[in-house]
């Protein structure tokens, strides 16, 4: 469902010169699965999901969803995908249900199957007290059922979630995961990024650890805790970015 | 592009937009609430300052003859002034004391003394009127007579004299002097009428020839006249204005909401969004204007029949009907100029406050043009047509005024300098939605520390494309100093011209630039583009220079048509010409006007800045930049014009050889024939049958070339520029010395490869 491979971005930047947010990272997910996106703050998840979601063209490399390229076909993909940022990113002066309707629009929904998709979703969601409430006037939970509300109405095969928790109580938070598993269980391909140890070890049946722009490490969560030797994962999750660490200090220190 | 898409993204921008307190605010509630609300206070305000009155002290009242009398019972007489004007001059009249300054003046009027007997007078009486609280002094020294018959064959008596005393440092006493003036002309008219008709002298004789005036306009072009200079400028402003609060909304707002990565995800396309969104700050620029502008001109329009109609003055009608379709119609690419501009401004601002920042620069830049066509002096020609925005106005009042014909005739170069423009500015703001530089730029604070380290830890062998940019403002700033500072000390000799030229590009051009490419590149040599160059690219930018030469002596010719000088040019000539004879010899002039300039000028514009400028990978870009600013760094507008086509030519030579040897060669070739043809005298010419044949003297008055000699030489010139344009030459490798330490994401380059 999606491919991933040696895709690598830098920026040219006035102000610092050259930097690199994605250094060859490769990996690949399939439908049914949530596969998670680990890695503490600047380690290139969030590049990594917007060049998914076809926000951001790759430097180099390639990134294959559902069949198309990210550089040949980026207008394709976005047909098949659905993208939560790491920010509600709602209207706020549109209500819940001008919002979830633009979005169907623009995915260029035709206007009956838009209307029963729509019923159905704020149904499931429970978002029909909040119909006709503008963006400003929402709470963050309901902002968030908002933006995935919007990120699914045409129905895409993948899902990108960008740290879709942050800042959430945890209620809400949960509430927004249990929707996540569903998804999963329809058979959506999922892409879930997030710095939080427990919602990963819960939701995602493979991660990625992520630092620097590299993936340091890959596979399921049982296969990642056999290869350090540890159980929890948090433990585990400092034990690499470690490791990664002293790695790179090394040529440093014996090129000096 | 679907126009789906775009309708749909216009359609909820504008939904957003009327839910919007602030922009309804700006394009709606101020144009129709505050007009009215400030034109009541207007006139509020013009009530209180029209019926102050005017208090007059009058010495010496009983010296006024009894007929014609200028007071009567103690007031002006109604013979020279309206009912309602003369309840507004108070008088006051003689008592002891008065009478006591009055023989004094009355001692210094009648002394032929000096200055020093006035001036103490003068002080007397500020001194007086200060104390009297008046606001003028009216003195009549001396008894003047009733009109009577008199003795016309002999000399007679002097004139009698009355004094009118002010103070012009007060606004109140300069109108109270406006008034009492005109009071005195009629009275001091109606006694020589008197005194003449007593004499039997037709008082006609005194007029001599009468010169009547006569204004042959119509009510109707008198206000056209006036709503032509008012209303374009309205319009150019609101539009202006109009256009970004809305784009700072429509990107920097919803950068800041979050919105726009997830609109960027959806199947709309780049410049779908943009278009939608262009479309939307469109609509809401013209409304606000629109509005603006119906709303000022009638609320104007009555407040201005309202303050002259109490005073008899004229009477000012609305606008033509006309003035306001045409108004109308220009509106349109009026807005989308602007609002392409604001919506590509405020897509590179990262938040709502950070895009109302850029709004003081953007009105800075446009209001000359604005300015421009609202000078007494200002007319639509071909020059000014094409100047943007400018000649949009001029062609709009020519319209309003009723001069079609002249309208007509640079029509086509307006429209295409307008359409050029809005094209431009359209491509730019879907070039600033595809470029995720802007949409995406870093949004952590700038700090100065961490950027002046990055400046100098991160230096590479040439500059950025932000010192290539920071060097061109400095260049730019130093010579506009020194250039005041040199226009103080007019050069009388050869010397003081060379100190001045010296001055100006050794301390404006060469400094900054040599500064910069020491500070903050690793490599000076490819950084200024001082390699070598083979012998025959040399030759071929010599002869280049020689062929473009006559092309470009005509391009000057014809931008001195189409823009010309302003003063005197033959005094600046025979100037030039005092400096050059004071010279020690050809050669000092050379060295001093043509190759020094061209040596230190290539160093900075085709060597650092052009360099710094390659930055953005695509050469025409960089030569262009490059270009406009070397034309910019020539302070006369005619030249900056010439200069930026030489740029180009040079950018491409040095761009192309990689070396700025060549572009030298060619500058002071340039320059140095540029002198020859001004000073070269008509015998060289006549002595010489081959140069007769490249220029001659059409008026007798300097040289030019021929058509022959410049159409067969641009053909050899454009030849040579193909030659230079298929030159490759290797960039040599980049030696880029980054601090490691400070980019760790260049450094863990050999860290563990994620599986495949």
């Amino acid at each position: 469902m999606i491919h991933v491979r040696r895709l690598r971005k830098s920026y040219q930047d006035l102000q610092t010169g050259t930097f690199t947010a994605l250094d060859g990272i490769s990996f690949d997910a399939m439908p049914g699965q949530i596969y998670g996106l680990l890695g503490p703050n600047g380690a290139g998840k969030t590049t990594a999901l917007r060049i998914l979601s076809t926000v951001l063209k790759p430097t180099s490399g390639t990134a294959v969803i559902n069949g198309f390229d990210v550089n040949e076909s980026p207008e394709k993909i976005r047909h098949q995908i659905g993208f939560v940022s790491c920010n509600t990113a709602i209207y706020d002066r549109m209500t819940a249900w001008e919002l979830v309707k633009y979005f169907g629009q623009l995915y260029e929904m035709n206007e009956d199957t838009l209307q029963m998709r729509m019923e159905n979703i704020f149904e499931r969601f429970q978002m029909n007290d909040i119909r006709n409430v503008l963006g400003s006037k929402m709470s963050t939970g309901m902002m968030q059922k908002v933006s995935i509300a919007r990120s699914i109405i045409h129905d895409p095969p993948v899902l990108i979630f960008d740290e879709a928790t942050s800042g959430l109580d945890i209620l809400v938070a949960r509430e927004v995961l249990r929707t996540i598993e569903q998804l999963a269980d329809n058979g959506k391909c999922i892409i879930f990024s997030s710095h939080i140890m427990t919602e990963v070890r819960r939701l995602c049946d493979r991660i990625a650890i992520m630092s620097h722009g590299k993936i340091l490490t890959e596979g399921t969560i049982g296969d990642i805790v056999d290869r350090y030797g540890e159980k929890d994962i948090e433990e585990l999750f400092f034990q690499v970015i470690l490791e990664s660490s002293r790695e790179n200090a090394e040529p440093e220190t014996a090129g000096a | 592009m679907k126009w789906s898409t775009v309708k749909l993204i216009f359609s909820r921008e504008m939904r957003d937009q009327f839910r919007d307190r602030r922009t309804l605010f700006t394009v709606a509630i101020m144009p129709l609430v505050l007009y009215p609300l400030m034109g009541m206070a207007m006139l509020q305000v013009a009530q209180f300052m029209r019926e102050h009155p005017t208090d007059i002290w009058v010495v010496g009242g009983e010296n006024l003859p009894s007929s014609p009398a200028l007071i009567e019972n103690g007031k002006i007489s109604s013979n020279w002034v309206s009912e309602k004007n003369r309840k507004l001059l108070r008088l006051q009249g003689s008592d002891e004391a008065d009478a006591q300054f009055f023989s004094l003046i009355k001692e210094f009027k009648q002394t032929p003394d000096s200055n020093h007997g006035s001036q103490l007078v003068d002080r007397l009486l500020e001194q007086q009127m200060e104390a009297r609280k008046v606001d003028l002094a009216i003195i009549i020294p001396t008894s003047i007579d009733d009109p009577v018959a008199m003795d016309l064959t002999g000399e007679g008596a002097p004139p009698a004299k009355v004094y009118v005393f002010h103070n012009s440092a007060e606004d109140k006493s300069k109108i109270a002097a406006d008034r009492v003036g005109a009071i005195l002309n009629r009275w001091q008219h109606a006694y020589v009428e008197h005194t003449l008709g007593e004499n039997n002298v037709p008082s006609w004789l005194i007029q001599g020839i009468e010169v009547n005036g006569a204004d042959v306009s119509d009510k109707r072009g008198r206000s056209a006249a006036m709503w032509s200079k008012i209303l374009p400028f309205v319009v150019m402003v609101w539009s202006l204005t109009g256009a970004f609060y809305p784009a700072i909304d429509l990107c920097a707002g919803e950068k800041e909401r979050g919105t726009f990565e997830t609109l960027l995800s959806t199947p709309a396309k780049r410049s779908e969004i943009a278009i939608g969104k262009l479309m939307t700050v469109v609509a809401f620029s013209m409304a606000t204007a629109l509005l603006n502008m119906l709303s000022m001109a009638f609320t104007g329009l009555f407040v201005y029949s309202r303050m002259t109609a109490g005073i008899g003055g004229m009477q000012m009608g609305p606008p033509p009907m006309a003035s306001l379709i045409w108004l109308v119609i220009a509106l349109l690419p009026i807005s989308a100029l602007f609002s392409a501009i604001a919506l590509a401004t405020a897509a590179f601002a990262r938040s709502s406050k950070e895009g109302q920042y850029y709004l003081v620069p953007l009105m800075m830049i446009s209001m000359p043009l604005m300015i421009i066509p609202m000078l007494p002096a200002a007319a639509l020609d071909f020059g000014t047509s094409l100047i943007p925005v400018t000649g949009l106005m001029l062609l709009l009042r020519s319209l309003i005024e009723g001069h079609y014909a002249e309208a007509l005739r640079y029509f086509a170069p307006v429209c295409c300098v307008t359409t050029i423009c809005c094209w431009v500015a359209v491509r730019w703001v879907v070039y600033q939605f595809n470029s995720e530089t802007v949409l995406f730029r870093a949004s952590e604070r700038f700090a100065v520390g961490t950027w002046i380290k990055s400046v100098f830890n991160q230096r590479h062998d040439v500059p950025s494309i932000g010192n290539a940019f920071l060097c061109c403002v400095l260049i730019l700033v130093m010579k506009f100093f020194i250039g005041i500072a040199a226009a103080e000390m007019a050069p009388q000799t050869f010397v003081d011209l060379v100190q001045i030229t010296l001055a100006v590009l050794l301390a404006g051009v060469l400094a900054p630039t040599l500064i910069m490419g020491v500070m903050l590149t690793t490599n000076v040599w490819r950084t200024l583009k001082l390699a070598r160059c083979s012998v025959p690219v040399a030759c071929a930018a010599a002869v280049m220079a020689i062929c473009f030469h006559p092309a470009l002596m005509a391009l000057t010719e014809l931008v001195m048509k189409i823009y010309p000088p302003i003063g005197d040019a033959s005094q600046i000539s025979g100037m030039f010409d005092g400096l050059m004879q004071s010279a020690p010899g050809f050669w000092a002039i050379l060295l001093v006007m043509a190759v020094i300039p061209a040596v230190v000028e290539e160093l900075a514009f085709r060597g650092f800045i052009l360099s710094g400028f390659e930055r953005l990978r695509n050469k025409w870009q960089a030569i262009l930049l490059a270009s406009l600013f070397f034309g910019m760094a020539h302070s006369i507008i005619q030249q900056s014009i010439i200069t930026a086509f030489i740029g180009i030519i040079l950018g491409v030579i040095a761009v192309q050889t990689r070396s700025i040897i060549p572009c030298m060669i060619y500058h002071v070739t340039h320059n140095s024939l540029t002198l020859i043809l001004a000073m070269v005298s008509p015998d060289r010419i006549e002595s010489n049958p081959m140069l007769r044949n490249v220029v001659h003297s059409p008026d007798g008055n300097g040289y030019q070339y021929t058509t022959f000699a410049t159409v067969a030489m641009a053909v050899i010139a454009c030849g040579l520029l193909g030659w230079f344009l298929k030159l490759q030459i290797a960039e040599p490798e980049e030696h880029a010395t980054v601090d490691i330490a400070s980019n760790p994401a260049d450094e863990s380059r050999n860290a563990v490869e994620s599986p495949a």
